[in-house]
């Protein structure tokens, strides 16, 4: 043992007001050696309240927003309106210029289909379209059967007037593909029967023609199995599809991408 | 969380030695305070359980060398020095043993914890090794060179350089 660095060292000590400052900073920090009760349950009502109220909100809001059927609409102007499971239009998306300008002119966002459907079909642009003779075409898909059945019957009823309007159920499906292509779900299939008879057409193209003139090239064709895939050219002569297409009863016409054909009005 | 009794025990039993390593390490008293604070509000909160009063000793020495050199390395800290600072720490320095603690405080850092541990506590290197969490053969050469360096300025005279059995 070295005597020198012992007694060196055994010389410091730590002081007496030193200790006491210790002792009281410890009592003070350990709030009186008392352990941390825990929060009592009323105390977190407030906290729980609120997180109730936000996961509430975000519910509702998921229940809202979310789409369960799609109403695409195509007669030049080509829009598609999705609606929630409170039969509300959520969205509402124009898939060309004409498009644009329709849903530029009405106001659909929340409102109920029918009322966003009559505001539609009633506007200028589409009263202009039919006018002229121009084909109206309105698919409705959705996941659930019930609500894109009564969904289609409401179409129907909206469109008795139009001769050329024509309404059919379609699946999720084939609207997906439809819209990976950047085409409503009308044009879509417009596009497919065009390519049959001009393979190398673009959905950009099809995209700006109206049903019209799709049907009228359709038609110039002749081949009865491509008119099979529009509706309102089964018999192969004329575009009378209308009034209001078929019901959801008798099936729909392109159904499934089987591209079946029946009997509308 | 302990006792106020053990609080208070573990203060009569180890600010001792908290404040040598304090005097070691730090250069003002504020500090010294700090970490008197810090160590001992780790103890009161700290589950751990002692086998036996060395391993709580060791405890204490490792904390408070640990919480020295965290409050060294203060980013601040690092960069700044109080003007009143040596002035003070040489005037806290009792004269009858001046010389000595002198010659420690002027060793670079490495090698004062292993002096205080092995010349004043007696713990042996691999003892050290632990405490410091340092390589035994580490904690050998930072001796051999410490005690170069203390010779060099104390002398040999009076002094008991190797401890026998210990390193």
């Amino acid at each position: 043992m070295n005597g020198k660095f012992q007694e060196a060292f055994d010389s410091i000590h730590a002081e007496e007001a030193l200790k006491a400052r210790t002792k009281a900073f410890l009592e003070q920090k350990t709030n009186g050696y008392r352990p941390k009760k825990a929060l009592p349950y009323y105390r977190l009502a407030p906290v729980m309240a609120c997180f109730l109220f936000v996961l509430a909100g975000f519910w509702g809001y998921q229940l809202y927003f979310t789409q369960t059927s799609v109403i695409s609409i195509d007669i030049n102007p080509s829009v598609e309106l999705g609606v929630n499971r409170f039969d509300r239009v959520v969205s509402a998306k124009a898939y060309n210029d004409d498009g644009e300008e329709l849903l530029g002119s009405v106001e659909v966002n929340f409102k109920e289909y029918t009322q966003a459907l009559d505001e539609i079909l009633n506007s200028d642009i589409i009263t202009d379209c039919l006018s002229r003779d121009e084909i109206l075409s309105i698919a409705v898909v959705g996941s659930d059967e019930t609500q894109s059945g009564r969904i289609l019957s409401d179409v129907q009823a909206c469109t008795a007037g139009q001769k050329n309007a024509f309404c059919y159920l379609a699946s999720p499906e084939e609207m997906e593909e439809a819209h990976e292509l950047g085409l409503s779900y009308g044009k879509y299939r417009a596009y497919l029967a065009m390519q049959e008879i001009d393979p190398d057409i673009t959905p950009e193209e099809v995209q700006q023609m109206t049903m019209r003139e799709i049907r009228d090239l359709l038609a110039a064709s002749g081949d009865p199995d491509i008119l099979q895939q529009f509706p309102g050219m089964q018999d192969g002569t004329s575009g009378q599809g209308g009034p209001g297409g078929q019901g959801p009863g008798q099936g729909p016409g392109w159904h499934g991408g089987k591209r079946k054909q029946q009997s509308a009005g | 969380m302990r006792s106020e009794q053990e609080a208070n025990r573990a203060i009569e039993r180890h600010a001792d030695t908290v404040r040598r390593l304090c005097m070691i390490h730090l250069k003002n008293y504020a500090d010294t305070e700090d970490i008197f604070q810090t160590v001992f509000l780790k103890y009161v909160l700290s589950t751990v359980t002692f086998e036996s009063d060395a391993h709580e000793r060791a405890w204490f020495i490792r904390v408070t060398i640990n919480a020295c050199k965290d409050l060294l390395r203060n980013f601040f800290r690092s960069r700044t020095v109080p003007i009143d600072e040596l002035a003070e720490q040489a005037a806290a320095l009792p004269d009858d043993h001046r010389e000595v603690l002198e010659a420690v405080l002027s060793l670079p850092a490495k090698y004062r914890d292993v002096v205080y541990l092995h010349y004043y506590e007696n713990y042996t290197a691999p003892e050290i090794g632990k405490i410091l969490g340092k390589n035994v053969n580490t904690v050998y050469t930072l001796l051999t060179r410490s005690r170069q360096l203390l010779k060099e300025k104390l002398g040999g005279d009076g002094y008991e350089w190797e401890v026998s059995g210990s390193v």
